[in-house]
């Protein structure tokens, strides 16, 4: 009942702004309809007789969202979501929800603030969700599903979805400096259950000088904290990261030269826990970028290094969580084991993707990501990467990047693990390429990575090979009609140690974790795009998890949907 | 050609400036974790025979490959004993796992070959190396009450209840642990708490005093008893009575004089050592806490008779325990 009580305070609130003049109201939102028919086949040992091998359903759902703008300086918006599962009716499996509320406006032309839901980012250091990825971009066959997994997640730009207040302002001058931005924002990353867990807040403020055209520099801060007095127990955490930032920009032969360097450090500490290490460390990171006239190439080339001790709750979220359980065949094996992820539910179960900043820190997965799990601000790393982008031909679009890392502590032995990321992504406009007339779109990508670590005994070696590789096609056949279709595999052979950590995030212990699984996603549909902002496809699609150690039952899932989406 | 200077010395000081040197590494050892056992240096024992009596001690060392979870037991070939040692680490040492002649299996050690084995957890195989007792050690005593090696004193006054198979007598068999003899309390007695006692009055220690010759402060005393739980049956209750005679007069006053309490439940099997200091020792009436209706004050020095009791749930049935070596110590005693 409340859902409905609160669609109608904002509709009257709304209608009464709308009496009076210089207001507008604008609606805003999407729809879609998702039906899916699915089956698993599992290479059971034993027979399964308790395990359900098919799943039929989805959803209908809208968000409705009413823009207010009372006047030249506020706006509000209210977002309410209404989702009906198929094959529930009058109350049976329908929900109402808030989706988004937030209100923002300007104070005196100078100060800009926000309250609400914010979409909040700063670097890679400090406040960033660094996307837990295969590749860089998948075929669109499998990136339509990744986009519903955004939309849902509010995944825009690296940003994170909190909920607080932000306000910020800006200063231009005549001498010396063009500006000075500020921003500054504080929002509740945990509730207190009034016992033994704190409130935990997160806040932080960006400082940008730009000097001139060329130069700008600033200062980034970010402080993770438990909030005194909302329990009983005094012991209070606190994480802060202060870096500083600069970027110049120069000219060589015509070509945009761009200098960047981020420094910083951390401090990770418990006030009154004596068993609490206090971390500290540091991080930089460095970067020169050239880009060619009219983007015909970039090429940059990058030092980092991220000192084992640096710890950013902000930076160090990851939107995947790898021991979340999937919402569709959660387990197998007579209902005893836990199915392992595959990459179909990386592309599309928005069950395993995160919200918001975690408050504390995530396992990552050694067979999806054992290089860069929490983005640049993986800790313990060292060592340069390159990127290079070439534009150069009309229809043609290549994307490459190596990243050559090292541990700069050991990991239980005084080796230390070496890292190689090779990464390559190219797209084709082939009608352009090849004077087709119907639009032919094919898109490829491949990504290595390599572990190792050569140990003084036998015991501290570490071999872990993975590889991802990725074909999509997609061919307008008529006008807003396409075949679309595409190909992932994926292998991940070796071992790894994986740091089981505590509550203070340092090691306990070491799992020796063998892998060699395969793994292949395929799909095939047809899209019919009814407009810029709506789409209805079919698709049907097949994922295998072979297990080649024998740890986990090999299986295979097969789809077929049909999904209908809209923005408005 | 400027400019590609500027940037080749922004990226080698920034590698200058961060460079860092780490010597230390995260977490546990792999090593430890998880290589295969070995034994770097041999199981041994830092003297093959020991006499125990002058003090001497005997030191085991060996050193592992890694952490592991090791054992050694010391067992006596013909007492049987056995002491053990554990713990979790890289290597035993010699200076650290010394064995000066204790038990923590009764019965003590006597004059014998010993073997220590040394047993680690995930490795079947098992290191050993001999030992010689040459003499057991001196165990250092304030008084002896009762270790029963000279038959019943005839100053001690035993009372046993009329009841069924019924034996409150001193015995000297397999089942001993100090010396050759010990007390045997046994018997069922289905109308009564009491199945039977024995007081041990100060004048069988002195014949010239009312009262036991101990140190006067009550931290320093330390009162200490070997007790034995018979197997499959009922729960004994040994109950020692400290009373007081705090005017020396040779006779005990309950109404005006301490008595101090020691009950214990004896609810193990085989022997046990019971150790307690004197001051931690209080009044009871029937089994709580009172205040003693003396000067409530421990004075160990002015105990008048020590009365032992032993008791059983009238309703459960038979019960039976053994009890040797009661003794006053001025530290808790090591056997």
């Amino acid at each position: 009942m409340k859902p409905f009580l609160l669609i109608i305070m904002i509709f009257s609130f709304a209608t009464g702004l709308f009496a009076q003049q210089k207001k507008t109201i604008d609606f805003i939102g999407g729809a879609r309809s998702y039906m899916s028919n699915s089956a698993i086949n599992v290479q059971d040992s034993l027979p399964d007789t308790t395990t359900l091998k098919r799943n039929t359903g989805g959803y209908a759902l809208i968000d409705m969202g009413v823009n207010i703008r009372p006047n030249d300086k506020t706006e509000i918006m209210g977002m309410f979501r209404i989702r009906n599962e198929y094959g529930g009716f009058w109350g049976a499996g329908v929900s109402f929800d808030v989706r988004q509320l937030w209100l923002k406006g300007i104070i005196g032309n100078v100060l800009r603030y926000q309250l609400g839901d914010l979409n909040l980012k700063q670097t890679p250091f400090t406040l960033y969700n660094n996307r837990v990825q295969l590749m860089d971009s998948l075929p669109s066959i499998f990136q339509l599903q990744q986009n519903i997994v955004n939309y849902e997640k509010f995944y825009t730009n690296n940003t994170w979805r909190q909920q607080g207040a932000n306000v910020d302002f800006g200063l231009t001058f005549n001498k010396y400096i063009e500006s000075i931005d500020v921003n500054a924002y504080l929002t509740r990353l945990r509730a207190t259950d009034f016992s033994s867990v704190p409130d935990r807040l997160l806040g932080g403020f960006s400082l940008a000088i730009k000097q001139n055209n060329k130069l700008s520099y600033g200062l980034h801060k970010v402080s993770t904290f438990d909030l005194k007095g909302t329990i009983l127990d005094s012991n209070v955490y606190t994480n802060n990261v202060t870096t500083l930032y600069a970027e110049n920009k120069f000219y060589y032969k015509h070509n945009l030269g761009i200098l960047k360097i981020e420094l910083g450090n951390s401090v990770a500490k418990y006030s009154k826990d004596a068993l609490a290490p206090v971390l500290k460390d540091y991080f930089i990171h460095a970067q020169a970028q050239f880009v060619a006239p009219a983007n015909k190439w970039v090429a940059s080339i990058a030092y980092l290094n991220v000192g084992p001790d640096f710890r950013s709750v902000g930076a160090q979220s990851m939107n995947v969580n790898f021991n979340a359980s999937p919402n569709f065949y959660t387990s197998y094996a007579n209902n005893k084991l836990s199915r392992p992820l595959s990459i179909m539910d990386l592309v599309r179960n928005e069950q395993i993707y995160t919200t918001g900043v975690s408050s504390n820190l995530m396992k990552p997965s050694l067979m999806y990501n054992a290089i860069l799990p929490f983005g640049l601000a993986t800790f313990n790393r060292v060592g340069v990467y390159t990127k290079a982008s070439y534009q150069g031909i009309k229809g043609m679009d290549l994307n490459a990047s190596v990243y050559k890392l090292s541990e700069i502590r050991g990991q239980g032995t005084t080796q230390l693990k070496q890292f190689l990321q090779a990464e390559l992504q190219t797209t084709f406009q082939l009608h352009q390429l090849i004077g087709f007339k119907k639009g032919l779109l094919l898109q490829t990508g491949c990504r290595l990575q390599q572990t190792k670590r050569t140990g003084a005994i036998a015991v501290e070696q570490v071999d872990l090979k993975s590889l991802a590789w990725q074909v999509g096609v997609n061919y307008e056949f008529a006008p807003k009609l396409q075949l679309i279709g595409g190909m992932i595999f994926f292998n991940a052979k070796g071992n790894d140690f994986v740091a089981d950590r505590n509550l203070y995030t340092t090691v306990d212990y070491f799992t020796n974790q063998k892998m060699d699984v395969a793994q292949q996603m395929t799909a095939l549909g047809l899209k019919c795009n009814i407009s810029a902002k709506s789409y209805i496809t079919a698709l049907y699609q097949s994922a295998s998890y072979q297990d080649k150690l024998l740890v986990m039952p090999d299986y295979t899932m097969k789809q077929f949907l049909l999904i209908y989406n809209m923005t408005f | 050609m400027k400019k590609i200077l500027i940037v080749i010395s922004f990226f080698l000081g920034l590698t200058i400036l961060s460079c860092r040197k780490e010597n230390t590494i995260d977490g546990p050892s792999i090593e430890d974790l998880y290589s295969s056992f070995k034994m770097l240096s041999t199981f041994k024992a830092n003297k093959d025979s020991v006499d125990f009596s002058t003090g001497a001690t005997v030191g085991f060392s060996a050193t592992f490959n890694k952490i592991v979870s090791w054992k050694i037991t010391i067992t006596g070939t013909t007492s049987k004993a056995k002491k053990v040692f554990s713990g979790q680490s890289k290597s035993i040492d010699a200076a650290t796992t010394i064995w000066n002649g204790t038990t923590t299996y009764f019965p003590l050690f006597a004059v014998e070959n010993c073997i220590a084995k040394l047993t680690i957890d995930g490795v079947t195989d098992t290191f050993q190396v001999p030992v010689k007792i040459k003499n057991t050690r001196t165990i250092n005593t304030s008084l002896v009450i009762a270790d029963f090696e000279s038959g019943f004193n005839p100053a001690w006054v035993k009372f046993v209840q009329t009841g069924a198979n019924m034996d409150f007598n001193i015995k000297s068999d397999t089942s001993k642990v100090q010396g050759n003899s010990y007390l045997n309390m046994a018997g069922t007695v289905n109308w009564d708490w009491l199945i039977g006692l024995v007081d041990f009055p100060a004048t069988a220690y002195s014949t010239s005093a009312n009262t036991l010759n101990l140190n006067a402060n009550p931290d320093a005393v330390y009162f200490n008893c070997l007790v034995y739980g018979v197997p499959n049956t009922n729960m004994s209750k040994v109950l020692f009575q400290f009373k007081e005679d705090e005017n020396a007069d040779g006779v005990f006053n309950a109404n005006n004089e301490d008595e101090y309490d020691y009950n214990i439940d004896v609810t193990w099997t085989g022997w046990k050592l019971v150790s307690i200091k004197y001051s931690d020792i209080t009044a009871l009436v029937n089994g709580q806490p009172v205040t003693p209706k003396g000067n409530s004050i421990h004075n160990p020095n002015k105990i008048g008779k020590i009365s032992m009791l032993h008791l059983a749930d009238k309703a459960l049935g038979a019960a039976a325990c053994k009890i040797d070596f009661i003794c006053f110590t001025s530290t808790p005693l090591e056997l």
